[in-house]
């Protein structure tokens, strides 16, 4: 293999694997986007929260990051529950200026909190995995790297599973189709978009635990996930679990191949520049709204 | 506080009081207090100019700060590698965010509502990286301009941008431009249908918009003397702006400076309560205002039946 294509190869394979963890950083965001019609400015707030419990666990308590991952999806769940059920209910029906201010309010709310309880000391987990790298020919496989791109994956996938498959994401479909039709069926709207806001929240939590097992933590951590999520969102559209992993692949590859190709500085232009275009050219995101869902 | 509420005699009396207690101030306070009240100035610019864009024409103008960064970097630069003095670097800054915003204004305004506001922000982070990459912004290191001595300068500079702003947020909606503009915001389909070309307008006020928000970072370059990268394309700049508008009352012309005098005085006060709590307080501080009042001041104060009644309206109407 020629030093260009092996350069080339490798790029791809650490595109694919930041993808990944992008992917699950924007799944939640995009379906809160999508079916609350909420742009949630606080979502990266909610992956460096997910980041700083998988830390203290593992610091004070020694669990492994990777056992502690249902853990901070559960304990993000019971924070975004209550989030939604009693503060963002109150206003989900105001102009999207207003909902956008209020989860503003709340990321400065969040972040600010954090800062004054854990510094702005930058932190990491080391495990005894932490360095590890597979070499499969002339490509270097980090091992944490592939095996978050397997949980991305997995959430993904179980994500989409109880949007498809089950009564609840059933009734999520059903409220972000059509609200006053889904309230007249007898379903509990408040408790739905409750529902799904925590939902969005644990794999937030789950990103942010992916994040800290290869990235430094540090209370503002979340502003650069949640464009992350932005851009990831409008690259595959809307409130699809599909459209959010093609998305961050995506987004992954654009990014790398920019930092190798134009130096390390340039991945943001690169991206932010593909968003614009995109949005211009197909404002639905490349899997649209049409398909949301749908495998 | 709308435009209305202070017309006539009376308001003209309180206008021309309000100025003349402005341009005596700097005479009377002490240097801490010239700098806040500069620094209220400049938000009270800022929103009054994110109000032409985002309240008057309803466009969610999320990258503002975009211009921030345009006026601010184009004021140092001419001033430090071309040695214009600051009274002619300032309106390139100016001028240079409204050829910006004309440019990139007829492509993006061609999205509506969420895409738009993804798009602004989309076209500041670029710009961002942009400064850091160059070698005449001095890249990620930032930019030291020259120092002044007297801090009353600043003051009286963006107390002029100040009265502009809310000028044209008074002048704005009694001329044809804010009639047509009014009608893009109410229905803009159907505005086209009445032969009113919305782009035209659109570019108009975002590039108005853009201006101020160009004058305010090239003064605020010169007041703060250091810039760099992360600190003029500061994302705060624009939500500063958009929460005051909110609070205020976007659509009206006294709206934003009123929200701007009072969040960024309670914000000062915060301050000097706790320096490390004061972010603490100011999110929760717009969640509460988000929540109770989300369309701001100017709407509580006419409301029928008082203030409990109109944020029990509020609260009734916008939850689920």
């Amino acid at each position: 293999m020629s030093a260009a294509a092996q350069i080339a190869l490798q790029n791809a394979i650490n595109g694919l694997l930041i993808g990944g963890t992008y992917a699950t950083v924007a799944v939640g965001f995009s379906l809160v986007w999508g079916i609350l019609n909420v742009i949630n400015i606080a979502h990266g707030a909610l992956v460096m929260l997910g980041a700083y419990v998988t830390y203290w666990l593992f610091t004070l308590y020694h669990i492994d990051p990777l056992l502690s991952l249902p853990l901070t999806g559960a304990l993000l769940f019971a924070l975004g529950y209550p989030l939604q059920r009693i503060v963002i209910n109150q206003v989900v029906r105001a102009s999207f200026f207003i909902t956008f201010l209020l989860t503003f309010g709340l990321e400065l709310l969040i972040t600010n909190l954090a800062l004054a309880a854990w510094t702005a000391d930058i932190r990491s987990v080391t495990t005894s995995y932490s360095g590890w790298s597979v070499a499969l020919g002339p490509i270097a496989l980090p091992v944490v790297r592939v095996v978050s791109l397997l949980i991305a994956l997995l959430t993904a996938a179980a994500l989409q599973l109880v949007m498809t498959r089950t009564r609840l994401g059933g009734a999520i479909r059903a409220t972000a189709s059509d609200q006053e039709a889904a309230r007249l069926m007898g379903i509990p709207i408040a408790h739905v978009y409750a529902l799904t806001f925590g939902i969005a929240a644990a794999t937030a939590g789950i990103a942010g635990s992916l994040i800290s097992l290869s990235f430094p933590i540090f209370p503002s951590m979340g502003a650069g996930y949640t464009l992350v999520a932005f851009v990831t969102c409008v690259l595959g559209g809307l409130g699809s679990v599909p459209g959010a992993l093609l998305g961050g692949l995506l987004l992954g590859l654009l990014q790398t191949y920019a930092a190798s190709w134009l130096g390390p500085n340039f991945d943001n232009i690169i991206a932010f520049s593909v968003l614009i275009l995109v949005l211009l050219v197909r404002p639905a995101g490349l899997l649209g709204r049409a398909q949301r869902f749908r495998g | 506080m709308t435009a209305r509420g202070l017309g006539g005699p009376a308001g003209a009396i309180l206008a021309a009081a309000a100025l003349a207690a402005a341009l005596v101030l700097p005479s009377v306070a002490g240097t801490y207090y010239i700098r806040v009240v500069t620094g209220i100035f400049m938000f009270g610019m800022l929103a009054s100019g994110w109000n032409i864009v985002g309240g008057y024409t309803g466009y969610p103008d999320f990258g503002a700060a975009a211009f921030i960064g345009i006026g601010a970097y184009t004021t140092g630069i001419l001033m430090l590698r071309v040695h214009l003095p600051f009274a002619a670097a300032l309106p390139a800054g100016g001028i240079l965010s409204i050829a910006a915003a004309v440019a990139m204004g007829s492509v993006l305004l061609r999205l509506r509502g969420h895409y738009f506001a993804v798009a602004t922000l989309g076209f500041m982070i670029v710009l961002q990286q942009l400064a850091s990459n160059l070698d005449v912004t001095g890249g990620g290191s930032g930019m030291n301009l020259p120092p002044v001595r007297s801090f009353t300068t600043f003051y009286y500079w963006m107390l002029a941008g100040l009265i502009v702003a809310v000028a044209v947020g008074f002048v704005l909606p009694r001329s044809r431009v804010g009639y047509a503009i009014a009608a893009i915001r109410e229905n803009q389909d159907a505005a086209q249908v009445l032969g009113v070309a919305p782009l035209p307008f659109k570019i108009f006020a975002y590039a108005a918009s853009a201006f101020f928000f160009g004058i305010g970072g090239g003064i605020y370059a010169y007041w703060f003397t250091f810039i760099d990268p992360p600190t003029v394309f500061n994302i705060d700049f624009t939500i500063q702006a958009v929460v005051m508008t909110i609070f205020g009352g976007p659509g009206t012309a006294l709206g934003p400076l009123a929200g701007a005098v009072i969040l960024k005085s309670l914000d000062v006060v915060l301050t000097n309560i706790s320096i490390f709590l004061h972010n603490v307080f100011f999110g929760a501080l717009v969640c509460l205002l988000v929540i109770f009042a989300p369309r701001g001041l100017a709407e509580i104060f006419q409301a029928r039946g008082g203030l409990i009644e109109a944020i029990r309206t509020e609260l009734r109407e916008n939850r689920i």
